[in-house]
């Protein structure tokens, strides 16, 4: 049995960056897999959602912008398996890509599910027996998945989770999505986009709590009440029943009991960390109570040989911090002085329209030390490509620390949202000032100006909208002149 | 079960912790009372510690190369059945330890009993960025890969951003950012090294005396600005002397080197010039003068390095003081040198002329400010009244702290310490 340097358990955004990362370090390197190369991000669930997103706005614009722009189709069909077999063939483009890098880069692919044997050695059950993997370094990045809530257990057929609900054969007529965070709502705005009628159930008093500015928050809100998704807050679903093929949903809105009528449950209440299927205790791993595995700024477990990495290892659960976390503990792993310091980890939520942000809100501002803040904000409506674009929802909204103008966080609702963050994460990231922002000259006409505006008009002198108080008038001019 | 812990014990005046460079033996041995567990390191000692009480080892409470706070526990025995019958473990030096498991662990350091000896901290420096601190991500990598604490400083650039400048100011001790909290030294860069894949290349990691070693000349060599003068002595008289006071020494059983006549020389050099038997303090921005004469000797061990220091060495005749040099020597090679008998020293002198070498330039032992060098005789042709003549010459060094001691001071300390090498009978005006 030979003994790899580097073992990664799980081949998600966090497992198989990790995997090549140790690979290019030189180290011989396995990765198990025990479902599909790629983990849930490239397979059920970034991606898919992408795909199905990315159909559902299409159609919204053939349908409302087109005729605006003298675009008409004297019948817009849509094919509901077709749109699956695309998706899946995108799926399928990605986690193939994974597949030839890490052949590429030499290392061994295990399809199964791995347990610990000991603190160097694991047992994958493979499809045809089992298999003893001995490694000097595991790096866990096992994932999570959705968490149920008593009472609706999915089925993936009537209650759904995400994963069913991105494998929908038809679109469903009516949808009743419990839970209101991002995963509900971008599922929930598509499916609504695509034809369904969708009630959004949500315990809180407000959606996506917790995840996104307020303000951004709003913009959103109010969109998916003109388009017409049915939000209840306050609202706790209770249980649900079938007659014949219809279902309903019976939940608890605001003190009151109500029955929703639905073809299909959608279960978006949380993901938990993949912590508990690998018996951690056996080796002495670490878990907090919420069932993250322990880790230092090394990504390493209690267990100095053992690295965690991704949503298993707390979070924020995302993808692209999973991925920074692999390269790090690969790193680690290969000798190099290499700790996690990064300031933000960007947020990025596909609703309509796009939600994302780096760094702080105003809140967390506040909660971190800095009192005295500087916030402004541009709107997307006074920038001519948006204009142009027909997508004029939403503003970029920057704060800053009033004592020295650095960045502290920016906060975007708006087209394209996801594409523009970068340019704050890295603000964020090199200790930027509102200056450095407005004075870095933005190509025109693009939506990026609005972050160099928003600078601006944090600094209190946008040119492309009015800013009051007016600055006294220089060399006793007359501001009326 | 009967478990009892071994703490380190006080292993010295002043000593607070000590590292531990290795276990004498492994989970399992049966040990007796006195027997020694570890090796421990302290300042520049490394003693074996022994355990208090008999029993069987259940496990280690610290892993090599852990600094352990003195009286926390090292490791714990289970003293049921334990008593004279029990058979002596053999102490097995060369084989690996079996370190404590949870040792390394960051989370360790949160169970109570673990005491100190594991912290996060342990598996990486500096620490993580404070999320207020402004600087690159590249800038942060640079500081970690450089070990400075980019927490320390507070930057120069823009809004009070760590440039790159300022952590290779800190890095180099030069200006640029200053630090914010004490005045405390920056670390030295600790570059990774990488041989080429393949290369027939081995590991071994830098431990105890070895690293005290390292650390003391690396701090040596930042704090003080060296220099050296060489001159060369007509050692004749010395000689002749020396032959008979070996023969003499003998009869009473001591071995009677040059050392100590060159102590004695040194010594009444340093009444007349005192600023070499100092030092400096550096904080109070003041020189310290001392008016006793502690005299350190390099001693080469199979561990490396050490210096024993020979307490109040004016007061010691020359065959006090040879009686002395050999016992230190021998116990410093044994490894059974006391802490105490290596502290203290007030100026050293280092004989590398009995290995070989004309003249080298040493490495003052900081806090002191000088290092007498002293090399191999030789016979050589030496003009007198005109004539050559074959004579003894020595060659000897002064390495001095330019801070504190100018170039002709030196030469002045030089000429004075060679005149009374070379008329060893003055030398008894100047004896107490």
């Amino acid at each position: 049995m030979s003994m790899y340097d580097v073992c990664v358990i799980g081949s998600g955004p966090g497992g198989y960056v990790a995997a090549i990362r140790s690979a290019q370090l030189g180290l011989k390197t396995a990765i198990i897999e025990r479902e599909d190369l790629g983990g849930v991000c490239l397979n059920v669930g970034c991606i898919p959602s992408k795909a199905m997103i990315t159909a559902a706005h299409f159609l919204h614009r053939m349908q409302h912008d087109g005729p605006t722009m003298g675009i008409t189709a004297s019948k817009i069909d849509f094919d509901m398996k077709q749109l699956k077999t695309w998706k899946q063939s995108v799926c399928d483009k990605m986690s193939g890509g994974v597949n030839q890098l890490l052949k590429g880069n030499s290392v061994d692919i295990i399809m199964g599910e791995a347990q610990w044997k000991s603190k160097t050695e694991i047992i994958v059950k493979t499809k045809d027996g089992s298999k003893s993997v001995a490694a000097k370094n595991f790096i866990v990045a096992t994932g999570s998945r959705p968490i149920e809530i008593p009472g609706f257990q999915a089925d993936e057929k009537d209650v759904v989770t995400s994963t069913g609900a991105l494998d929908f054969e038809e679109v469903p007529k009516k949808m009743v999505v419990i839970g209101g965070g991002y995963i509900g709502l971008e599922i929930g705005s598509y499916m609504q986009g695509l034809g369904s009628e969708v009630h959004v159930l949500e315990a809180a008093d407000g959606l996506l709590k917790g995840m996104a500015d307020p303000d951004c928050v709003q913009v959103v809100a109010r969109k998916l009440k003109k388009k017409g998704v049915q939000v209840h807050l306050g609202a706790f679903a209770k249980s649900w029943k079938k007659s014949g093929k219809q279902l309903e949903v019976t939940a608890e809105i605001k003190g009151k009991k109500e029955a929703i009528a639905a073809d299909k449950i959608l279960l978006t209440v949380g993901r938990k960390p993949n912590s508990d299927e690998m018996d951690f205790k056996k080796v002495g791993v670490q878990v907090d109570e919420k069932g993250f595995v322990k880790i230092n700024a090394q990504c390493r477990t209690s267990i100095p040989n053992i690295y965690a990495i991704g949503d298993v290892a707390g979070q924020p659960m995302l993808a692209h911090k999973a991925s920074h976390e692999g390269v790090l503990a690969a790193e680690v792993i290969a000798g190099k002085n290499r700790v996690y310091d990064a300031k933000t980890v960007p947020a990025v939520i596909f609703v309509d329209p796009e939600i994302a942000s780096a760094g702080w809100t105003e809140e967390e501002c506040k909660a971190n030390g800095y009192a005295d803040l500087k916030v402004g904000k541009f709107p997307f409506g006074a920038n001519g490509r948006a204009v142009s674009m027909m997508e004029t929802d939403g503003f970029v909204k920057i704060i800053a620390n009033a004592s020295n103008n650095v960045v502290l966080g920016v906060h975007i609702v708006g087209p394209e949202a996801s594409n523009l963050i970068s340019e704050a994460a890295l603000a964020i990231e090199m200790g930027a000032t509102l200056e450095d922002l407005a004075l870095t000259i933005h190509p025109h006409p693009t939506l990026g100006e609005t972050m160099m505006e928003a600078a601006e008009a944090t600094l209190g002198h946008a040119i492309h909208i009015i800013q009051k108080p007016l600055r006294k008038p220089a060399n006793g001019a007359s501001a009326n002149a | 079960m009967s478990l009892k812990d071994v703490n380190l014990p006080d292993i010295g005046e002043g000593v607070t912790e000590g590292e531990l460079v290795q276990w004498l033996v492994k989970i399992g041995d049966t040990v007796e009372a006195d027997q020694p567990v570890a090796e421990v390191m302290t300042d520049k000692a490394t003693v074996e510690v022994p355990t208090p009480f008999a029993g069987t080892v259940k496990e280690f409470k610290a892993s090599e190369g852990d600094v352990i706070p003195i009286e926390t526990a090292m490791l714990v025995l289970d003293t049921r059945g334990a008593g004279a019958s029990a058979t002596p473990a053999a102490a097995p030096k060369a084989e690996a330890p079996t370190p404590a498991p949870a040792a390394s662990a960051p989370q360790a350091a949160a169970a109570p009993q673990q005491a100190a000896t594991a912290s996060a901290s342990a598996d990486y420096y500096p620490p993580v960025a404070d999320s207020k601190v402004l600087a690159t991500p590249g800038t942060r990598r640079l500081a970690r890969e450089m070990k400075v604490d980019i927490n320390e400083l507070s930057g120069t650039g823009l809004a009070g951003r760590v440039t790159r400048e300022d952590v290779m100011g800190a890095f180099s001790g030069g200006t640029g950012a200053v630090s914010a909290g004490t005045p405390t030294m920056s670390l030295p860069p600790r570059m990774a090294y990488q041989g080429p894949a393949g290369a027939a290349e081995e590991r071994v990691s830098m431990r105890g005396i070895r690293k005290k070693i390292a650390e003391n000349m690396q701090m040596a060599k930042r704090i003080v600005p060296h220099f050296t003068l060489m001159e060369e002595a007509n050692v004749t008289q010395l000689y002749k002397m020396r032959g008979e006071a070996k023969a003499y020494g003998e009869k009473h059983g001591v071995k009677v080197t040059y050392l100590p006549f060159v102590i004695k020389a040194m010594i009444a050099t340093l009444r007349e010039y005192p600023m070499f038997n100092a030092s400096i303090d550096d904080e109070a921005q003041e020189v310290v003068y001392k008016k006793y004469f502690n005299i350190g000797f390099a001693a080469d061990t199979p561990q490396g390095l050490l210096v024993p220091v020979i307490k109040n060495a004016d007061q010691k005749t020359i065959l006090e003081l040879s009686a002395e040099i050999t016992d230190l020597a021998t116990r410093a090679r044994e490894g059974k040198l006391k802490l105490d008998e290596m502290k203290g020293a007030t100026i050293t002198v280092t004989n590398i002329g009995s290995v070989g070498g004309t003249y080298a330039t040493p490495i003052i032992n900081h806090p002191e400010v000088a290092i007498l060098g002293m090399y191999k005789i030789e016979d050589k042709p030496v003009m007198m009244n005109g004539k050559f003549r074959a004579q003894k010459v020595m060659n000897y060094t002064i390495t001095a702290d330019h801070r504190l001691i100018d170039g002709a001071v030196a030469a002045n300390f030089m000429r004075a310490f060679v005149n009374r090498i070379q008329s060893p009978s003055n030398l008894m005006l100047d004896m107490m």
